[in-house]
């Protein structure tokens, strides 16, 4: 009689419980995303003026946001980073990196279709180049792949050894 | 009958007190789960703000001031960004805008140094010339602001020309970043006469102008101009062409004379000092012998 009474309330959260191998999965995926904005982030922090610059050659902003843009992008990207190594509220920077994504293929797409000839800047320089030097198709396949990534955190956000797993136990 | 009513209420109350407590855990939980839910995101969003605050005012401390607190010796504008050559009473002003590691500078150059140079000589034009630095930026390295830095070290010791027409002959692939060693460029300017004192040794060596390269370079960001070489005449662009002409060393002076018609030459007299080795015959044209 009690059994039958509890059994209800243990599967009340009802989560369905994912395979190992997925949870595994996401973590990876978690680390790898990490990795890529870690690395983006690190690329603009050397010289801001060419941060700026990067920014500016878009010619999309108005000059006055073109320095705070600049000098901001790669620490917002080190924060995803930091926030995605330890696990912590993975759906949810997920998310963030999934819009900061599609602003970038937006914005590559938009100097495409524009016809400028700049270097994205997604990992450090960026700016004018020889319009023989473009090449927006990468860009965008890029941040593409990288938007695969977030879009699996999205999904999938419980993933193992994370920060979110660990407050939830 | 009446033990059996007893136990019915009984297990009822003691049904629904359970129901109770569970109804209540469940709420609990679910308000625990939110709560859980708030204060991460408000952590994921203090981790955003806080990194990009410090980001800004970090990097802002880290830029370099758009006007440089060092400028070469004899620079102009008014942020002292342009190093002027020839007679600045000549009635032409050739304007360019190079980066050291830039080929298409590296190839303008050897097909027309000689040429500007006899120009800036005959007191026809002056050049503004304004030394960019922003190729290090998609190949890496530091060949363009050491450089850079370099030929204002050249300028403070009176030898701009001499030194950037030796830089321009011994340009590297772009992709080398020779220049990015500073042995290199001291080596080049014992090509030039004078030039390789402690004081330019030293100037290279500390980077003495890198905030002044930064400088020049930020101005060229802001500018319309999208690449190098940028070279106008009297404001005007003419390179690759001017109008419908391409730019060829003959076209060059041709438009250089037209502009100068009925115009007071300015003074005369060399502006460089050491003859250039490829440039030697259009050397010995000049009206004053090399000085020094």
């Amino acid at each position: 009689m009690a059994g039958a009474a509890v059994q209800p309330r243990d599967s009340a959260p009802a989560r369905r419980p994912l395979p190992a191998w997925s949870e595994w999965a996401g973590t990876a995926v978690r680390l790898g995303l990490a990795v890529v904005w870690g690395w983006a982030g690190l690329a603009k922090i050397a010289d801001p003026a060419e941060a700026a610059q990067a920014v500016r050659a878009y010619e999309i902003l108005p000059e006055g946001l073109v320095k705070p843009i600049g000098y901001g992008l790669p620490f917002l990207e080190l924060a995803f980073a930091l926030l995605l190594v330890i696990g912590l509220g993975v759906r949810l920077v997920a998310g963030a990196s999934a819009l900061l994504l599609l602003t970038f293929v937006a914005g590559i797409a938009s100097a495409w279709a524009r016809g400028i000839s700049i270097d994205c800047g997604c990992f450090g320089g960026g700016g004018h180049v020889d319009a023989s030097q473009t090449e927006y198709l990468q860009e965008v396949l890029r941040d593409t792949g990288f938007l695969l990534l977030a879009g699996w955190l999205l999904w999938r956000p419980r993933t193992r050894l994370s920060a979110d797993g660990w407050l939830a136990s | 009958m009446d033990v059996n009513a007893m136990s019915e209420k009984n297990r009822e109350g003691k049904r629904t007190a359970r129901e109770r407590m569970l109804e209540q855990r469940a709420v609990e939980e679910a308000t625990s789960r939110r709560r859980k839910k708030l204060i991460v995101g408000g952590a994921v969003l203090a981790v955003i703000v806080a990194a990009v605050a410090t980001g800004v005012v970090v990097q802002n401390q880290r830029s370099k001031p758009e006007t440089p607190t060092a400028a070469p010796a004899g620079t102009i504008g008014d942020k002292n960004l342009v190093v002027p050559v020839g007679a600045s009473n000549a009635p032409s002003v050739l304007t360019v805008y190079e980066d050291p590691r830039c080929p298409a500078c590296g190839i303008f150059e050897r097909e027309f140094s000689a040429t500007i140079d006899q120009l800036e000589d005959a007191g026809k034009i002056y050049t503004n010339a304004h030394v960019v630095s922003f190729i290090d930026r998609s190949l890496q390295g530091k060949g363009s602001k050491n450089g850079a830095n370099a030929l204002g070290c050249a300028q403070d010791a009176g030898h701009f020309r001499d030194f950037h027409d030796v830089l321009y002959r011994n340009q590297p692939d772009e992709t080398n970043d020779a220049f990015g060693n500073k042995a290199v460029l001291l080596n080049l300017a014992k090509q030039v006469n004078g030039l390789d004192t402690p004081e330019f040794r030293a100037c290279v060596n500390d980077n003495k102008y890198g905030g002044w390269v930064s400088a020049v370079q930020q101005d060229f960001d802001r500018s319309s101009y999208k690449s190098t070489p940028t070279v106008l005449l009297n404001g005007k662009p003419i390179y690759p062409k001017n109008g419908d002409e391409d730019i060829t060393p003959a076209n060059l002076v041709k438009w250089v004379d037209a502009a100068n018609q009925g115009k007071p030459l300015g003074t005369a007299g060399s502006n460089g000092q050491t003859p250039a080795p490829t440039a030697a015959a259009s050397e010995a044209n000049n009206p004053s012998p090399a000085a020094g």
